[in-house]
């Protein structure tokens, strides 16, 4: 009996330390929800535009499993040391739900993830950007963006200029293409506001107008938070998926 | 016939053909024999430049560029003397001619040798004119035709996604298959206890240390047998 009662204390320690673990993770995952969802980047009125937002979604869940984490953690502590058959069952079966809303969350990051292909910020660039409507209120929030995008990062257009040029734009039709080749924000700005160089600008004089495009800006603060979500969320749910097992094995092996 | 046939610049810029403009590098040096004479760019659509008569006089209905392409099958535009194009080349200046570049003057008539903006994508051949007088003194070759951009519709590029990350699904194939061995382990394990055969001797709760008392029929028989 000496050798079980040591086996059982080794699982026990093992599963209070688990659950001590889980239970740090989801203050963690729910401190990094909040700080995804309450601190949208630069980009984000664009985001918001192409009306694909999953990543808030998926940030939401997030808060709300790790708060169940680290409470279902404490409880799995109790059970475990007072080896209470009630307790511990129901902390599994809580525990197999949050994991399921976790794994909906964590894939829900992924895939948003994938679906913010430079094709998407380029054609409503193309279709809304300075779009002369002045009752809409998206399409002035995309213009406001870019601009600002464009400014701030010295960058222009999602590849380059020359989207401007390959494709036709809302922009294009009311800017005539000999005197606005790609739009003023693309020009290298001085303190008022007015290009350095307007004709430099309009030819395309390397150092008088903006070279590079945005798509490496915008989509850098993008994916830093889907993949925060996305994968901190898979850590914490292969370590639970451990923790899981030994207490159900742990489960089936107390008296009652 | 002089120098080298106009071509578009060798600089590295941007917007070296656009959709209504294109950028020609400067005959420079090209017609330093020619002091007195007025050197003139001659625009023309590719298939209608071994059609121009080189007594066409500028600045005449025949040659304005507010009726070109129709019924105008080439207009004359940029013209500046020869002090505009030194021989010497300005060691970090930028000298190019910008064909195309006056939309002010693009739709009035009063202004037949506007720069205006090209009205198609081409192709184009131009050739400089030097003219003294009305007298055409000297040319270059016709260029090489030139194309200018079109510009694609918006809606034909595709937003769909370029499938799925390696990573996306990773994350989806193992989560379900971690997820399909807890409901299994769990189904199994309230199955395999609930008959009552788990829990038996592995392990003993920390304070059921108590001795179960045995009556048996003997203690009852003896005490009443001593009574």
């Amino acid at each position: 009996m000496a050798k079980s009662d040591d086996c059982m204390h080794i699982l026990q320690g093992l599963l209070v330390f688990g659950n001590v673990v889980i239970g740090m993770c989801g203050i963690a995952l729910t401190a990094e929800c909040i700080y995804v969802v309450s601190n949208p980047h630069g980009a984000y009125p664009l985001l918001k535009a192409t009306e694909n937002s999953d990543i808030h979604a998926a940030a939401w869940i997030g808060i709300f499993v790790g708060l169940a984490l680290f409470a279902l953690s404490i409880l799995g502590i109790i059970g475990v040391i007072k080896a209470s058959r009630t307790l511990l069952l129901v902390y599994i079966i809580l525990m197999v739900i949050t994991f399921a809303f976790e794994m909906a969350s964590s894939i829900t990051a992924a895939t948003h993830q994938d679906s913010l292909t430079p094709n998407v910020f380029l054609k409503q660039m193309l279709e809304r950007y300075q779009k002369s409507d002045p009752n809409n209120n998206s399409d002035n929030e995309v213009t406001k963006t870019w601009d600002e995008l464009m400014h701030q990062n010295h960058c222009c257009g999602v590849n380059g200029p020359s989207d401007w040029q390959e494709y036709t734009s809302a922009f294009r039709g009311t800017h005539s293409d000999a005197d606005y080749p790609w739009p003023r924000a693309c020009c290298v700005l001085d303190a008022k506001g007015l290009p350095v160089n307007l004709d430099g600008c309009k030819l395309g004089v390397a150092g008088y107008y903006n070279r590079n495009g945005c798509y490496d800006a915008m989509s850098g603060p993008v994916n830093a938070h889907a993949w925060g979500v996305a994968w901190f969320g898979f850590a914490i749910l292969c370590w639970t998926f451990c923790v899981l097992l030994g207490t159900m094995f742990y489960w089936s092996g107390i008296e009652y | 016939k002089v120098g080298p046939a106009p071509a578009l610049t060798k600089q590295p810029l941007e917007g070296l053909t656009t959709a209504s403009t294109f950028v020609l590098d400067q005959p420079r040096c090209v017609f330093k024999d020619f002091g007195n004479a007025v050197i003139w760019l001659v625009v023309a659509l590719a298939k209608d430049a071994p059609a121009f008569n080189n007594s066409a006089g500028p600045g005449t209905p025949e040659t304005a560029f507010q009726s070109f392409p129709e019924p105008v099958s080439a207009y004359m535009t940029l013209n500046a003397t020869l002090g505009s194009y030194p021989c010497i080349e300005p060691p970090r200046d930028i000298t190019v001619l910008r064909v195309g570049s006056e939309t002010s003057c693009a739709k009035d008539v009063s202004r037949p040798t506007c720069n205006g903006p090209l009205p198609g994508p081409g192709p184009y051949r131009v050739k400089f004119l030097a003219l003294e007088g009305s007298v055409p003194v000297a040319e270059t070759d016709w260029s090489m035709p030139i194309t200018l951009r079109t510009a694609k519709s918006p809606s034909s590029l595709s937003t769909a996604g370029s499938g799925h990350s390696a990573g996306m699904i990773a994350i989806t194939a193992i989560l379900s298959i971690l997820l399909a061995i807890l409901l299994a382990a769990l189904v199994a394990m309230l199955v395999f206890c609930s008959s009552d055969s788990c829990g038996s001797s592995t392990f003993s709760k920390p304070d059921s240390v108590s001795v179960r008392r045995y009556n048996t029929h003997h203690v009852y028989d003896q005490a009443a047998a001593r009574l």
